[in-house]
């Protein structure tokens, strides 16, 4: 498959290449690691008039610790931040979703986290080659009025299928977006607009430049449940984070189920259940769990390839599980 | 739109290529250079077939721009044997029979050998691990796998194997 032509630009500093996001705005595409931005324009999804590359902007790859917070560069490559022990250590859900994206040796090298939030919805009636779709009628994401997916359905029901928004939005953790005027912070569980076609809030004139992962004392932990353990998209995810009180009771918790929905889903009531509770009882985790079945269950459509009622069925074992491995890390301290 | 020169440093080899910006590092080397070792299956990253090493580490050339790989060392398939001389791993494969339609063979070096460079004794569950993105359409896996635990291994470490590493004899 050949990709479709386009101008290659290579800005040297972060300014530049915002001048440049300004100029060309939505004729512009950023490519950092390409392993969703190419197959998108192999297949004929995407067309961008200039390609903007970030393999210059080594100041936007780093992770740090800086007064509570840990700050990971948009560009930083999924394995880095996977051999850092600082996340590793603080931020385990996120370290645990970047193990598991793509094939280990081969997009880790290539893949960055800012690409892994910012990667558009996926179904499996749109992100087909060009020939696949031209035998049917254009879809809501393709410009059309059909949604193969769910009939009758008004708008587009494509699935967002970051493991790391999810595991992200788990952290509570903000993102700094940089514009040619200035920066604005967004936490990521605003930035995810529900919305198919312009899934998450990402202005064309604007450049994913730095993640920000609160440090609580927390445990965190992140399952996902896909046909292979490599190279496939989770098919159901779930992120949780246990805040442990003094009396060593969870004082706060955070569940959110990802590649579900429209965007990764925070289940404020399931989360709300279990506060107050003890990190051993797991009457309330399975609770929990089922509570973010039901709740999330209306989402999902019938787009990623296994039954929907798998996949929902699926989602109470994903956030037991990972509720139980928070607890778990959470009682070896 | 109009060609651009630029130079990759192939196994070891300055090359000078005229290339489109929307060229992939698989088309630059299959067909400017004629380096077909790298093979086009899936052409979306899923495969693993046309992975080749930039700076050691293992990368899908097909989802890789040309342009993005200026002033980075490439490695590809046919950079690993020295000569008529195969390296130990590609031996090792030829032993152990991991070869079948050997479409997925260079992709598969590629990933062990940067895998190996890493880790020289890798257990097995380190080498699934390090291989699971690269797909056998014959479904060779097991013999691709104790291809690559015994890579260089004298005889000794290889209880199971009748074979060893015969390259060492």
């Amino acid at each position: 498959m050949r990709l479709p032509r386009f101008d290659y630009l290579k800005p040297d500093t972060l300014k530049a290449a915002l001048e440049l996001l300004a100029l060309h705005k939505d004729d512009a595409k950023i490519l950092a690691g390409g392993t969703d931005l190419l197959v998108r324009m192999k297949n004929g999804l995407l067309n961008p008039k200039v390609v903007i590359s970030l393999k210059a902007l080594n100041e936007l790859s780093y992770i740090k610790k800086q007064a509570g917070y840990i700050k990971i560069g948009a560009r930083t490559s999924l394995a880095d931040i996977i051999a850092s022990d600082l996340i590793q250590k603080e931020a385990k859900a996120l370290f645990q979703a970047c193990e598991k994206v793509g094939a280990i040796t081969i997009q880790h090298y290539r893949g960055t986290i800012g690409g892994n939030i910012l990667q558009d919805n996926r179904c499996q009636y749109y992100n087909q080659s060009d020939f696949h779709r031209s035998g049917h009628q254009a879809c809501h994401k393709a410009g059309g009025k059909i949604c193969y997916a769910r009939e009758e359905a008004d708008r587009c029901n494509s699935t967002c299928q970051s493991d790391g928004a999810t595991a992200l939005m788990a952290l509570g953790a903000q993102i700094i977006l940089a514009g040619k005027d200035g920066e604005r912070t967004v936490d990521l569980a605003d930035f995810y607009t529900t919305d198919g076609i312009m899934p998450h809030a990402c202005e064309s004139h604007e450049l994913l430049k730095e993640i920000i992962i609160p440090v609580l004392g927390a445990h965190s932990a992140y399952q996902r449940l896909a046909y292979r353990s490599a190279i496939d998209y989770p098919i159901v995810c779930a992120g949780v984070l246990l805040k442990p009180s003094p009396e060593n009771e969870i004082e706060d918790a955070r569940i959110v189920v990802g590649a579900i929905g429209r965007s990764p889903l925070f289940l404020a009531k399931a989360s709300a259940s279990l506060k107050g509770k003890r990190f051993t009882d797991m009457t309330a985790f399975k609770k929990a769990a089922d509570d973010s079945m039901n709740a999330s269950a209306p989402f999902a459509v019938h787009n990623v390839g296994a039954t929907l009622e798998y996949r929902c069925a699926m989602v109470s074992r994903m956030v037991f599980q990972a509720l139980e491995q928070a607890a778990f890390s959470a009682a070896k301290e | 739109m109009e060609k651009i020169q630029i130079v990759l440093d192939i196994n070891d080899k300055p090359c000078e290529v005229m290339i489109y910006p929307n060229d992939t590092l698989l088309e630059v080397l299959r067909d400017e250079l004629d380096l077909t070792g790298s093979k086009e299956s899936c052409g979306e990253g899923v495969c693993g077939s046309c992975t080749i090493q930039m700076d050691g580490k293992p990368v899908r050339s097909c989802l890789t721009l040309a342009m993005e790989a200026v002033g980075t060392k490439i490695k590809t398939v046919e950079g690993l044997a020295n000569g008529d001389e195969l390296s130990d791993l590609q031996q090792s494969f030829i032993d152990h029979g991991a070869v079948q339609c050997g479409f997925c063979t260079p992709g598969m070096l590629m990933t062990a050998d940067a895998l190996l460079k890493d880790n020289p004794r890798p257990d097995d569950k380190t080498i699934r691990k390090a291989l699971a993105g690269n797909i056998c359409r014959c479904t060779g896996y097991a013999k691709i796998i104790t291809a690559v635990a015994h890579t260089g291994n004298p005889q000794d470490h290889c209880p199971d194997c009748k074979i060893g590493s015969k390259a060492k004899e």
